[in-house]
């Protein structure tokens, strides 16, 4: 039998085992689910406002008279640490869990599903479907929505309307020739800003111009198709080679900027366009933190043809642990956050929106007028709604690759911007990458 | 009265396992039983994504490692920026060092500030480094404006053998004081009656480096090689922070690629085979080194 510092630790307490390390042991674990005998729910989650969400847990606690050991943990290794703590055995829970973790994390045990708690479906009748895959594996349902986005393309509409420009593009050669007519006015050399270094977190960008042409990487049995039926990634990976290096509107230098550079150049007014998520508008027009407050807008992604519209979604749900011992605190917990209350309304969700602009999973939550009127501050309310409609997420999540795969995309997709892979020789090497990844993981 | 009965002493022999068993136990604790469970772990299909399948492959992930492209190419890499990193520190250190040597005005203050890098961490080193190269605020982009040498800024760090060779620098730059220390203090046991008798002998300067101070620095160059070639081959936290080993595989060296594996893919098995590579490597290089360079050494002063 395998022993967890969970189980040591209970046979510890009994006088069975280990009586003299039992003290030292019980002073090195932060496993305080159940320990305590209050209920106390062990939560945790990446630090992104973290003092906004202790006084939301707050808020909950006053409410059900269930405590939340809260415990925000830094994004950059949130995954690592959440993976280290549950193979340890002392993992939190309840959690924040990023989609593209999911399948692993299910296939690791240490989530569990929802289905059959009371009110799931509900929620998963009231999100979006997209939200909804994304946070399904297997047939299973895994988590109530924390927040979701998707990407736009963000535009400067001041420098815009400097260069004479008075709408955005909808195709990607439009999108270049604007860049051009920009950079020959002698307003910004390199118009167009995307966060392309090689970084642990998905470039959501790439996969945004690869969806926003009707293009996919995968077919739906998770096969790569980018270099045999699907032509969109290579026609992509052609005009992101002629941008950065023909035309020379793609900054070279994005090659060595993650996305918050990205995001200050923008509020400086340094790049007229870049590709990201939805809620970053509301950052670049906030007049506290932007010089460009107030200039930036949102458009649709544009296409390879200027017709097709689409783009990508993501979704950053809230799990219940496989092995907690306070199932129902934590799935209460988990209602508050990602479900609906009493009334029926996504109560967090809508915090969340109001206070940071989060994006949401909720249908209704597009005509509530509280939230219109708090978004028409930073979006036009008919585009921000119309790319929830068509964002859908990326279908090879479910694969236990993912990571390696998305991490070689950055490599290839890098190669082409520098001008150092061709896009046939791209999508010929992702293709050999997600095979090699398939036949190590089978 | 009861006799208490005499206590025999402990033998020497004893005595040293006693009084060495408590550092024993913390160093085959921490060291050597990592160490021992790391090689058990891959010989194992250990990923943390996928806990079931989990079983002993025996030698299957260091066989794989025979057709792992990212693992062939993170070899190059690493080859290369080892002799480029090498080279550089060697040369470099041995023309500091020579200069250091000297009597001359100014040099404690020399010699504190060769010294200052050796301070740095890595991590630190790569960030001031990410900011010297910076594409838009970077120090050596307003330099070389003001010198008049470049037009416009660049972004040093962009193509692939750029971000290589500044990346070498920057890890040179960190590693260099090191092997300066080694080769000054080589250099200060040489007999200063040897250069009085080569100049007796009327041997000019290269004659007198050639004959008689390299001859002299040979195991303090033993060691700067050694100890030089496991940390550029080891070589992680400046090239993390500097390009993530980008652009494209370009600075992806084999430390960088294990730490990707381990901690990003949580393939354990994989990883640990990775690092079992990196040693094994290491040691050969280590002990073709000794082989060369330490029967050639003169120990007799």
């Amino acid at each position: 039998m395998e022993l967890n510092r969970r189980q040591i630790l209970k046979y510890a307490g009994l006088g069975l085992a280990l009586p003299a390390a039992s003290p030292l042991l019980s002073a090195c674990s932060s496993d305080k689910s159940g320990g305590s005998g209050d209920g106390s729910v062990k939560f945790e989650g990446w630090d992104y406002e973290a003092a906004l969400v202790q006084q939301n847990l707050d808020n909950f606690t006053k409410t059900s008279n269930i405590k939340v050991d809260y415990t925000p943990i830094t994004s950059a290794q949130y995954v690592q640490k959440i993976v280290a703590e549950f193979t340890g055995g002392g993992g939190p829970d309840a959690l924040y869990v990023y989609d593209d973790s999911l399948a692993g994390w299910v296939e690791g045990d240490y989530l569990q599903p929802l289905d059959g708690l009371p009110g799931v479906d509900e929620v998963y009748n009231a999100i979006y479907p997209g939200n909804a895959s994304a946070m399904t594996y297997q047939g299973k349902r895994y988590g109530l929505p924390y927040y979701t986005d998707s990407n736009c393309l963000t535009y400067n509409a001041d420098i815009l309307a400097k260069a004479g420009i008075t709408k955005p593009p909808a195709s990607l050669e439009e999108l270049e020739a604007q860049a051009v007519k920009i950079k020959n006015a002698g307003l910004l050399k390199y118009p167009i800003g995307v966060p392309a270094q090689l970084s642990d977190t998905w470039w959501s960008w790439v996969w945004a111009l690869v969806f926003g042409s009707g293009g996919n990487m995968f077919d739906d049995q998770q096969a790569p198709i980018m270099n045999t039926t699907d032509t969109v990634v290579k026609d992509v990976f052609a005009w992101l080679q002629q941008a950065a290096n023909k035309s020379k509107v793609i900054d070279p230098a994005c090659l060595q900027l993650l996305a918050v550079p990205i995001d200050n150049a923008m509020k400086a007014n340094r790049y007229a366009y870049t590709i990201g998520a939805r809620y970053a508008s509301r950052d670049y027009n906030d007049a506290t933190k932007s010089k460009a407050a107030g200039k930036i807008r949102m458009a649709l992604i544009p296409s390879l043809d200027g017709q097709v519209h689409g783009t990508v979604s993501n979704t950053r749900l809230y799990a219940l642990a496989k092995d907690t011992e306070v199932k129902d605190n934590a799935f209460k917990l988990l209602t508050y956050l990602g479900g609906l209350d009493a009334n029926k309304q996504p109560y967090t969700a809508k915090f969340w929106f109001l206070q940071r602009g989060l994006g949401f999973a909720y249908r209704s939550m597009a005509t509530d007028p509280e939230i219109t009127a708090s978004l028409k501050k930073f979006a036009d309310p008919a585009i921000y709604a119309h790319l929830g409609e068509i964002a859908k997420p990326r279908n090879v999540l479910g694969v236990p690759w993912y990571t390696e795969f998305e991490t070689e995309m950055h490599k290839v997709v890098q190669g082409v911007l520098s001008n150092q892979t061709q896009p046939s020789a791209a999508v010929a090497s992702l293709a050999q990458s997600a095979a090699t990844l398939k036949k190590k993981y089978s | 009265m009861a006799v208490q009965a005499e206590r025999r002493p402990l033998g020497d022999n004893a005595k040293a396992w006693a009084l060495n068993a408590p550092a024993m136990i913390v160093i085959a604790l921490l060291i050597a039983y990592p160490i021992a469970y790391s090689f058990w772990v891959s010989l194992q299909r250990n990923n943390l994504k996928r806990p079931r399948a989990n079983k002993f492959i025996g030698l299957d992930n260091y066989q794989a490692l025979l057709s792992d492209q990212a693992f062939l190419s993170a070899l190059k890499v690493s080859a290369v920026f080892v002799l480029v990193v090498l080279g550089l520190t060697v040369v470099l250190a041995l023309i500091l060092a020579l200069v250091l040597n000297e009597r001359f005005r100014g040099r404690g203050l020399l010699l504190s500030l060769a010294l200052l890098p050796w301070a740095m961490p890595g991590v630190v080193n790569g960030l001031m480094w990410r900011t010297i190269f910076d594409a838009k605020t970077g120090a050596l982009n307003g330099l070389l404006t003001q010198l008049g040498l470049i037009d416009d800024y660049h972004a040093w760090l962009t193509s692939g053998t750029g971000a290589f060779l500044f990346t070498a620098l920057a890890q040179v730059w960190n590693t260099l004081p090191f092997s300066v220390i080694i080769l000054l203090a080589g250099l200060s046991t040489i007999p200063s009656e040897l250069y009085d008798a080569a100049t007796v002998d009327r041997a000019g300067a290269v004659q007198r480096f050639v004959q008689v101070t390299l001859p002299w620095l040979l195991h303090p160059l033993l060691i700067v090689l050694i100890l030089e070639t496991m940390n550029a081959f080891r070589a992680f936290d400046t090239i993390y922070v500097l390009t993530g080993g980008g652009p494209g595989d370009a600075t992806t060296t084999i430390a960088l690629l294990d730490v990707q594996t381990v901690l990003t893919f949580t393939d354990f098995g994989l990883g640990s085979a990775y690092a079992w590579v990196i040693t094994a490597i290491t040691l050969l290089i280590s002990v073709g080194y000794i082989g060369l360079l330490y029967r050639k050494g003169n120990f007799e002063v």
